[in-house]
């Protein structure tokens, strides 16, 4: 969190270069081209971007759990805790998962199993990295329902996930991602499938556990809203490569490429004025199939030159704050709050 | 577009009329599949929807907002009370009388995958309006397909293609168009953005302004963000466990909300302003089950302010102390 420095600046998770593709009828596709971020112990960072910008395809390369076999990590390097995961062997790849990062999936009923009881699932984790004894392993499940804030944790633990409502549900899961005490949690939307109020409670107790714990957070997610509140750093992705990318006060008050500035002015807020025409941004995503040459925002972007047909590399705008644009030198200051 | 038939309602007139309304489900339990108990999922609502308005209904998962939007348009059976559409209650008339008005009543869904037929052309879609109907022969309802398909944004050659060929925001233009195909008076639209990406959610609700300027619609807008809908909405109720407990024109909900509930609900939603909130309201708890809702006022077991009185008796929808007039709370107290 922001606010309470990091314990150590060496960053926990550190992507670098990442490309994944997918073997396709279309041919090979590059859902991840040349994604670059780390995060250290106590901070969140959040990666941003709308369906098919290779949010989540991130996160699945990160964890070594993408669709087989159509995809794969094409080249670069995922290191955690300075190993480097896309050469680490499967067996190795078994104890990381679960065990060093921890996973948090949008959907809660799909990430759990309706025919096991949360005690079995959430002991299971145990049995699998910590220790042998099943009912020590099904004490630390009741301890670790009781930390993410569930009532009566013993009889929880006799219950199915229908038994529970959707918020209740995410909170096992948590319970599941941190059971190993992870150093890194990957957190794919969250927050997407529940109700605002039922939002406002988990995000609390996600950053309540990060602080005691000192996790380092990915979090994934499409709410500007969330990342605004939640998060220390940002990823802005598009069409499968960073556009901008920064501290979060950085990117929400001096947004500097083209999308970043069309993504925070299109979002209604509190204060826009009721009924007024909002900001667009024209046409939609393109296909992975069928990219532009160069700058894959240009058949969008109300800036567009001859010199976008060439690919833009992150340039520097502030200190950690890069920007993939050609012309963010030249954009016109706007205001987006 | 059929050529409009004007309505008996000017402007600012009451066009729908909820009068205590209500949606109980039977739920079934036992060898005998008796009716043991009912779902209350929507609770004795009173709404008017005024001519050429916007008024928004938010709540959480399972408050109603849903059911009483099928409710209306009667894909609901409602238990009892009254849904007035221009002087005529459509509770009691049977599908045949229903018929005729149901023209002038249209839904939006929320799903624009499941909504539209994937086996039907776009043409063939937006053709069915005018057939169920009766408007027009072969050659106009081209015409008006067209027409139709330039309004909402889509291309021409969208006629002889399928649902699956387009994204998530065209093919809710695609909704949008056949509820707008008959030149109706009132569009039920059951979270029309929430599927969409961030891009595209703003590009769709600048159509639905365009369409409501242009045509005079009146909207009932339900939606969970509610960002969302008060940029759309000239009044918003909020809805809890299937009765409203807060009904106010859209800015003055957000800058005074008298609720309880409604104070959390806007403080929990997540700003684009980084810094984290402190003054956040957490509310404890999950929503209650509407088959078995608590005692007295609704929100009590979740509410910070609740005392015994609250435990007991049921607030009514009351004028809010102090407030403008259309101002109305659900509340014992004057918080």
């Amino acid at each position: 969190m922001s606010d309470s420095p990091s314990p150590s600046s060496v960053p926990v998770l550190e992507v670098d270069k990442l490309v994944t593709t997918f073997d396709t009828d279309e041919g090979t596709l590059t859902a991840v081209d040349g994604v670059s971020f780390s995060v250290s112990a106590g901070r969140t960072l959040g990666i941003v971007g709308e369906s098919g910008c290779g949010k989540s395809v991130t996160a699945l390369s990160i964890m070594r759990l993408l669709p087989q076999p159509m995809g794969r990590i094409a080249s670069g390097q995922i290191r955690l805790e300075g190993r480097d995961l896309v050469t680490l062997p499967i067996e190795e790849m078994h104890k990381i998962r679960g065990g060093r990062i921890g996973m948090i999936f949008q959907e809660p009923m799909t990430a759990l199993n309706p025919v096991h009881t949360i005690g079995r699932q959430l002991s299971e984790v145990f049995l699998l990295h910590i220790t042998q004894d099943v009912k020590e392993a099904w004490a630390k499940g009741i301890v670790m329902l009781e930390k993410v804030g569930i009532p009566a944790p013993v009889e929880r633990m006799h219950e199915y996930p229908h038994q529970l409502s959707g918020g209740m549900r995410q909170r096992v899961v948590i319970a599941m991602a941190l059971a190993c005490e992870p150093s890194v949690v990957i957190a794919d939307e969250p927050t997407t499938a529940l109700d605002v109020t039922i939002q406002a409670q988990i995000l609390e107790l996600m950053q309540q556990l990060q602080r005691d714990l000192g996790l380092a957070i990915v979090l994934i997610t499409h709410d500007l809203g969330v990342v605004a509140e939640t998060c220390d750093d940002v990823v802005v992705m598009y069409a499968g490569r960073v556009a901008e990318t920064g501290p979060v006060e950085q990117i929400f008050n001096h947004p500097s490429h083209p999308y970043t500035r069309g993504l925070l002015e299109s979002i209604p807020r509190l204060t826009t004025p009721r009924k007024a025409e909002l900001p667009v941004i024209k046409g939609m995503v393109p296909s992975l199939a069928d990219l532009p040459d160069g700058c894959r925002f240009q058949n969008r972007c109300p800036h567009r030159t001859d010199k976008c047909a060439e690919m833009p590399l992150l340039e520097q705008v502030a200190d950690d704050h890069a920007c993939a644009c050609h012309h963010w030198r030249e954009l016109p200051a706007i205001n987006v709050s | 577009m059929d050529t409009p038939s004007s309505s008996p309602v000017s402007p600012g007139e009451p066009i729908l009329e909820l009068r205590d309304l209500c949606m109980h489900f039977p739920v079934h339990e036992g060898v005998f599949n008796r009716t043991a108990k009912y779902c209350k999922a929507v609770d004795g609502v009173t709404l008017t929807l005024n001519a050429g308005e916007t008024l928004g209904l938010v709540g959480e998962s399972g408050c109603g907002k849903s059911t009483l939007g099928k409710c209306i348009v009667r894909l609901n059976q409602p238990t009892s009370g009254e849904i007035i559409f221009e002087g005529t209650d459509l509770a009691p008339l049977k599908r045949k009388q229903l018929k005729p008005l149901r023209r002038h009543l249209q839904m939006v869904f929320q799903d624009p995958v499941e909504s539209l037929n994937a086996r039907h052309t776009i043409g063939e879609t937006l053709t069915e309006p005018f057939i169920i109907h009766g408007i027009g022969d072969t050659e106009s309802r081209r015409a008006s397909v067209a027409a139709l398909l330039d309004r909402v944004g889509l291309p021409a050659n969208a006629v002889d293609r399928y649902p699956f060929e387009f994204s998530g925001g065209q093919r809710q233009r695609i909704g949008l168009a056949r509820a707008i195909a008959l030149n109706p008076r009132v569009l039920i639209c059951d979270e029309p953005v929430s599927a969409l990406d961030v891009s595209i959610q703003s590009q769709v609700l600048n159509l639905f302004l365009e369409l409501q300027r242009e045509m005079g619609l009146s909207y009932l807008f339900i939606a969970h963000n509610l960002a969302v809908v008060k940029h759309v909405s000239d009044r918003i109720a909020i809805m809890y466990l299937g009765r409203v407990v807060e009904l106010a024109p859209a800015d003055e909900i957000y800058q005074t909300p008298r609720h309880p509930y409604t104070r959390a609900l806007i403080s929990a939603i997540p700003q684009p302003k980084p810094g984290r909130k402190s003054q956040r309201i957490i509310m404890e708890g999950d929503v209650p089950s509407p088959i078995d809702p608590p005692s007295g006022c609704p929100f009590h077991p979740r509410c910070p302010h609740a005392t015994d009185k609250c435990r007991t008796e049921v607030p009514s929808l009351r004028k809010a102390p102090h407030a403008a007039t259309g101002h109305t709370v659900s509340c014992h107290y004057d918080l």
